[in-house]
């Protein structure tokens, strides 16, 4: 194992116990492991999205490759040259290597996709929100995600969630005893449940008692929820648990057991240091 | 009574910390002394369903797995992704490998390190990467309609098209089966909307304990068949995989998820015994408010 490799898996033990250090209370360990969670995940999320996405789909089909020897006429050489003051401006004016806008084209598609000029300048405008008197124009972006999104989603509920899910809660009278019985208790939970959201008409009388038994079903299902969560939450423990264990192995140079000595040492000098004085507490 | 109603009240105003060392405690000592912990695993019928499914696709078939965890639920769902392989890979099934989380580009890339060789099977020919795209069901509508359109190239940069087992196919509908591993949104309930149900592609998933409430409805309408739910079915279908390939001669050795299971019930029991405790003193302090005070 390289010297790198056992910085890793220090590292790694040293974050595992800064997040469970929170269990104690609210100290800088947590809060600097926690900084470096969100930091570095928003920028892995940006760098891979895109690498994976924006290069090769959207400006891979805005210029893809191209014979340097065929005639290009006017408008593609033009719409090319924009390609070469994006690749300008993206190594700093040949100052780094380039990459992200290679040599004649991006390889992948043979044909410029002129419908994706639209996406393009609606990410533009969405990156237009850090100009503050350009910032209204992220809003056409926005609407457009929202619309896409809403339209694109309606569909998939509507024939997964609402029209299969009521065809499963029908009642198969042909069944055997058992599955009646499952089946009846599955439009009761179903119905009531649903009673118990109907606002329109107040909860009382024969509305209030049916939305009741709701209530139980519903309870049931959170009961169910909660006692998943506990489950997961558990495995997720015995996960970094499995990693301490490792990383606590000879070869590791004990990092565990290290850096728990070390945390609990810094932690106690930490608390005792702030302590609130009294005339804190007096004010 | 008296002292055992106060032992009870004093029970329950412990420090918080003292509960998490006990949790913890359950679950380090298992994993410390595994011999004095072992506990049986029975398969549940929506394990044995998603084993079922799997073992009944013919050698050369085509699934697709999909990869939609990250580290911070490799524990519950990577256990899965492992017992899947070596079932897929143990029956000769071509495995086509996506991601819509971009984490699970390193998960898939470290299931296939840990399997793959063990089979002997080669890249492009066997099973193919093909990497992470951004947009959720967005993603899955590309591939609904035409694989090409969301990519041109796999994770390691090859062009797809010089892939040999990605020559005959388009879209979903040249493949045989799907298999979500999901730890949340976009995940398994995205497969079914935009593409299982739409296309009635068979489909089963691996997923974290916490969603599986809400994909359960899903398995019980056949619209999924089988769920591995969290730590515990992927311990179940490990066993059932690790019992397969015994019989076609293959050793495996236990997976991850059926060693921590004892650790897992340990927890569990523990955890079901503070909110015991926790009731029995919420009902003594209420009791004895109402009577003003404990006497």
């Amino acid at each position: 194992m390289d010297y790198m490799d056992i910085f890793g898996v220090w590292l790694s033990v040293f974050l595992t116990l800064s997040i469970f250090s929170y269990l104690y209370k609210d100290n800088p360990f947590y809060k600097a492991a926690e900084h470096l969670y969100i930091g570095i995940s928003a920028g892995y999320v940006a760098v891979i999205s895109f690498w994976q996405q924006i290069q090769p789909n959207l400006f891979g089909r805005l210029w893809p490759r191209i014979d340097v020897n065929a005639d290009m006429g006017i408008f593609k050489s033009a719409w090319y040259f924009v390609y070469d003051v994006l690749n300008w401006v993206s190594t700093l004016g040949g100052w780094l290597d380039r990459s992200i806008f290679p040599a004649n084209g991006i390889k992948g598609f043979d044909e410029i996709s002129w419908i994706y000029v639209i996406p393009f300048i609606l990410g533009i405008f969405m990156l237009l929100r850090l100009i503050p008197t350009l910032g209204w124009l992220a809003r056409w972006a926005i609407a457009y995600i929202v619309g896409m999104a809403a339209g694109l989603r309606f569909y998939g509920f509507l024939n997964s969630d609402v029209l299969m899910q009521v065809k499963a809660a029908t009642v198969d009278f042909s069944g055997d005893w058992w599955s009646i019985f499952n089946g009846l208790i599955l439009l009761v939970g179903t119905l009531s449940g649903l009673v118990y959201f109907f606002f329109s008409k107040e909860q009382t009388g024969i509305v209030g008692k049916v939305s009741k038994v709701g209530i139980y079903f519903l309870m049931i299902k959170f009961g169910a929820s909660f006692g998943f969560a506990v489950m997961g939450r558990i495995s997720l423990l015995i996960g970094r648990f499995d990693d301490l264990i490792v990383s606590n192995s000879p070869e590791n140079y004990y990092a565990t057991m290290w850096l728990l000595s070390a945390m609990i040492i810094l932690l106690g000098i930490w608390a005792f240091l702030d302590k609130p004085k009294p005339e804190d507490l007096a004010s | 009574m008296d002292l055992l109603k106060k032992i009870f009240i004093a029970l329950g105003s412990m420090d918080r910390r003292f509960i998490f060392l006990l949790v913890g405690l359950s679950v380090l000592l298992p994993k410390l002394y595994p011999d004095f912990f072992t506990l049986p695993i029975k398969a549940s019928s929506h394990s044995q369903r998603v084993f079922d499914e799997i073992d009944a696709l013919k050698e050369d078939s085509k699934i697709l797995v999909s990869f939609e965890y990250g580290p911070s639920t490799k524990p519950e769902i990577h256990p899965s992704a492992i017992a899947l392989l070596n079932h897929l890979f143990s029956k000769d099934i071509k495995v086509y490998a996506v991601a819509l989380w971009p984490d699970g580009n390193f998960m898939a890339t470290e299931a296939f390190s840990q399997v793959a060789d063990k089979f002997g099977k080669i890249y492009g020919v066997d099973y193919v990467n093909l990497g992470y795209k951004p947009g959720g069901e967005a993603v899955v509508k590309g591939l609904v309609s035409d694989i090409r359109t969301m990519y041109t190239v796999d994770l390691l940069g090859n062009d797809i098209d010089s892939i040999e087992m990605m020559k005959d196919v388009t879209n979903l509908l040249d493949l045989d089966f799907i298999f979500s591993l999901s730890a949340g949104y976009p995940g398994s309930k995205e497969w079914v909307q935009f593409a299982c149900d739409p296309l009635g592609i068979p489909m089963s998933t691996g997923c974290t304990s916490i969603q599986v409430t809400d994909i359960i409805p899903y398995v019980e309408n056949d619209q999924i068949k089988g769920i591995l739910s969290g730590m515990p079915g992927a311990a179940e279908y490990e066993q059932l995989v690790q019992g397969a390939l015994s019989e076609r001669g293959v050793a495996v050795s236990p997976g991850k998820a059926s060693i921590n299971m004892a650790a897992q019930s340990m927890a569990h029991v523990v955890i079901v015994l503070l909110i015991i405790l926790g009731n029995i003193t919420y009902y003594l302090t209420r009791k004895s408010g109402k009577n003003g005070g404990v006497s």
